[in-house]
């Protein structure tokens, strides 16, 4: 039944995805914890399709299981009941070795605290994904190189992640999610660390990616500007999916904003 | 947009692995240089005990043949005159070699060919077996088995079948005493016991005519000394010539490049060192000591003369004393008395050397019980540490664990990761904790014997002992780290989405 709900979901009429590709499916994802003797229930039933190429942004307060729900679809975590499906593969059915292969080559990861590798270069930093791929540390190189001008910078690819901004490591940890050219990018809170204008400046690589490149984007973030460029909007509340909705059924006021940056 | 097929994750090259632990580490490196140092203390503990171990152990050795060497003299002084008992000959013959000059004298005092000889020599061996053995067991038991007999008697006791019963039922009660012989081979041995006697008597009897021969020349050549032991001492400063000659004339085998230099050499040294220890007699020479030692003449002896004799100067002075007091100094240079008294040093050091190294080669490993233990305690403590410093490595960078995880490492890599890391601060302690250990060591036993010693210091062993150290201590730690690694390895990767 709950298969149902996501199919019907796809198919529905006027939904402006329905002939797309599904690559994140989630059926009846349940997941509880044992804390201190009491079953907390992160996760009650959420059945999702995440499309290609779409940009969703997801809210909640925190404790609404958002961070769960982001474990379950980014293959860090498995569910107590329900299953996930990343481009049609059972996530739960997957060995360590091709559970590492799919954090590898098929979701980039970017995160709140951007997580670089204090002790590498920006360089070093975005090729590691590669050469946990396999990739000769010549190409790697070349291919690091390509991305960091991606993110606008290629000038300071032998810095340690102490010595730039929070934009420009956050920049960073992007090109290494894009290290090897994978199909969804999950990002949690990516702009909650930085100032207006630095967001900005994730907002639209985000999006360039997007749009060029056709990357899925799924994003946990409570920045009005992301709200506003996102294909859809999805809200968690008590582990449950409250409210989907695409951008132009809401309404969003970005004026004050608007004028902060003028 | 790309298919999604999903492959096995390859490994991380070693190349690749040890570069990024090495960069972590250096990152670090403070944390790591705390963790080498416990390595460092420890591996240093043990590499001091090895060290001091083997280098008592070398000295030991190189005391006991210095000792036995600076002994020869006596020993020949004694064999000279007196013939010895069955036993000392029965214990002798057992450790010889048959091509050691005492194999030969004692075939030739015995009368028999080497065939002969062999047999006697295997004999010999089983009988000085079964003297250690009853040596070696207390009052108690010995008395059950054998009565009261010692030495040779043993043997004639036990060849009364009587006694031969008693002593086997005492052996079948005491299950703890291990008796190597066979009954066969004990009765074989019983069998052939009037041989046995027969050539001992024999040797002895051969023994006891060279003696004679050689006191009754003494006495004919030396008709003024007071007695026997002064005529030989007398005359073994010359055992390198003529009386060397005559020594082996009467049948014992005196070797005349390896033994007689040596005893003639110590022969005359004995003879300086009692002249010397005779002349503090005199008044005028009692005085030259008693003013450099600020004291009463009268409470001057030997051993301050041999104090103070240690430099050239002051020997010259002595010498001069002596022969202003009428004393005869033909023949004393100070040089000589120089290395008379530094000779009497030599020899307090080897005594004091052979004190301190009784307990040396005893226990595990030539440690002895205790340091053994202590041994086993400061590496447990020294794991420890290092378990310990890997887990707040580990727990210190729970994010970044996850964050490769997120990246695609295998389980295994960051496992190695870590034990790699492990290793490498356990190579860079063990090899610093290995030279400091030894050179400690190396110290300590110095001052402890003194530098006349350094030529007992086994070089290659200290060496391999140091190789051993930086092995065992790598091995430590990487032990240690294997729990900290595998909570690492097993770190659920959403630990990266955490917000500290």
């Amino acid at each position: 039944m709950a298969e149902n709900i996501a199919t019907e979901q796809a198919k529905s009429p006027g939904n402006k995805n329905a002939d797309r590709r599904i690559i994140i499916r989630t059926v009846g994802l349940k997941k509880s914890y044992m804390m201190k003797d009491v079953l907390t229930q992160a996760l009650r039933g959420v059945d999702i399709a995440i499309y290609q190429g779409e940009f969703i942004s997801v809210m909640g307060p925190s404790g609404s299981g958002k961070s769960t729900f982001f474990n379950m679809i980014g293959a860090l975590d498995s569910p107590t009941v329900g299953r996930v499906f990343i481009d049609e593969v059972d996530v739960a059915q997957l060995t360590a070795e091709e559970l590492a292969y799919l954090r590898c080559h098929k979701i980039g990861y970017i995160f709140q605290q951007y997580n670089l590798i204090k002790y590498m270069t920006a360089l070093e930093n975005v090729t590691t994904p590669m050469a946990f791929g396999g990739v000769m540390p010549d190409e790697a190189r070349d291919r690091g190189m390509e991305i960091l001008d991606l993110v606008g910078l290629k000038e300071r690819w032998h810095h340690r992640p102490i010595e730039m901004s929070g934009g420009q490591q956050q920049r960073v940890a992007i090109a290494r999610s894009l290290a090897n050219n994978p199909s969804v990018l999950l990002c949690d809170e990516p702009t909650a660390n930085l100032d207006m204008h630095t967001g900005q400046e994730i907002i639209d690589i985000l999006v360039r990616l997007n749009t060029q490149k056709g990357v899925t984007v799924i994003c946990a973030t409570h920045d009005h500007r992301m709200m506003n460029i996102c294909d859809r909007l999805m809200w968690i509340r008590d582990g449950q999916i409250e409210r989907i909705a695409n951008r132009e059924d809401v309404h969003i006021e970005l004026a004050s904003i608007d004028d902060d940056k003028k | 947009m790309k298919e999604l097929n999903i492959d096995n994750q390859p490994w991380l090259s070693m190349s690749r692995t040890v570069k990024i632990t090495a960069d972590g580490i250096r990152y670090r490196l403070f944390r790591a240089s705390v963790t080498v140092a416990v390595i460092v203390v420890a591996v240093a503990f043990l590499m001091n005990i090895l060290s001091e171990s083997l280098i008592k152990r070398s000295i030991a050795g190189n005391t006991r043949e210095r000792i036995q060497k600076s002994l020869l003299n006596s020993v020949w002084a004694s064999k000279l005159t007196s013939p010895g008992s069955p036993e000392s000959i029965i214990t002798e013959t057992a450790a010889l070699s048959p091509n050691d000059d005492l194999y030969k004298e004692t075939m030739g005092f015995a009368k028999l060919d080497a065939q002969g000889m062999a047999e006697f020599q295997a004999i010999a061996k089983k009988t000085n077996y079964i003297f250690e053995f009853f040596d070696n067991l207390d009052y108690a038991k010995r008395r059950d088995l054998i009565h009261t007999s010692e030495g040779v008697d043993i043997l004639n006791y036990l060849s009364e079948p009587e006694n031969m019963k008693v002593f086997n039922l005492g052996l079948s009660r005491y299950k703890s005493i291990q008796f190597d012989l066979s009954q066969e081979e004990l009765d074989a041995l019983l069998a052939q016991l009037p041989k046995l006697e027969k050539t001992i008597a024999q040797i002895l009897e051969s023994r006891k005519e060279a003696n004679t021969k050689i006191i009754h020349a003494l006495r004919e050549k030396l008709p003024n000394a007071n007695n026997d032991a002064e005529r030989l001492s007398m005359a073994l400063p010359n055992a390198d010539k003529e009386f060397g000659d005559f020594i082996r004339q009467t049948g014992f085998v005196f070797n005349k490049e390896t033994v007689a230099p040596i005893v003639a050499e110590q022969a005359k040294r004995l003879q300086d060192t009692t002249r010397m220890k005779n002349s503090i007699k005199d008044r005028p020479v009692r005085q030259l000591i008693a003013q450099e030692a600020n004291i009463l003449p009268a409470d001057v002896n030997d051993v301050m003369m041999w104090d103070f004799l240690d430099n050239e100067k002051f020997a010259k002075r002595y010498i001069e004393k002596m022969a202003e007091s009428g004393q005869n100094v033909e023949g004393l240079t100070p040089e000589l008395l120089v290395s008379l008294a530094k000779g009497r040093k030599e020899a307090e050091a080897l005594e004091r050397a052979q004190r301190l190294t009784m307990d040396a080669g005893k226990g595990f490993m030539g440690l002895g019980e205790r340091l053994a233990w202590l041994l086993c305690v400061s590496m447990l403590v020294c794991g420890i540490g290092i378990a310990n410093a890997m887990m707040m490595s580990v727990t210190e960078r729970f994010t970044e664990i996850a964050t490769l995880k997120c990246l695609g490492a295998l389980d295994g890599f960051i496992m190695i990761m870590f034990v790699l890391e492990s290793c490498f601060m356990g190579v860079v302690g063990g090899t610093i904790g290995a030279i400091i250990g030894a050179l400690i060591g190396l110290f300590r036993m110095l001052s402890s014997f003194g530098v006349n010693f350094i030529s007992a210091i086994p070089v290659m062993d200290v060496i391999m002992g140091m190789i051993v150290s930086i092995i065992l201590g790598t091995l430590l730690a990487a032990i240690a780290a294997i729990i900290p690694s595998w909570k690492a390895a097993r770190l659920a990767p959403m630990e990266a989405m955490r917000v500290e």
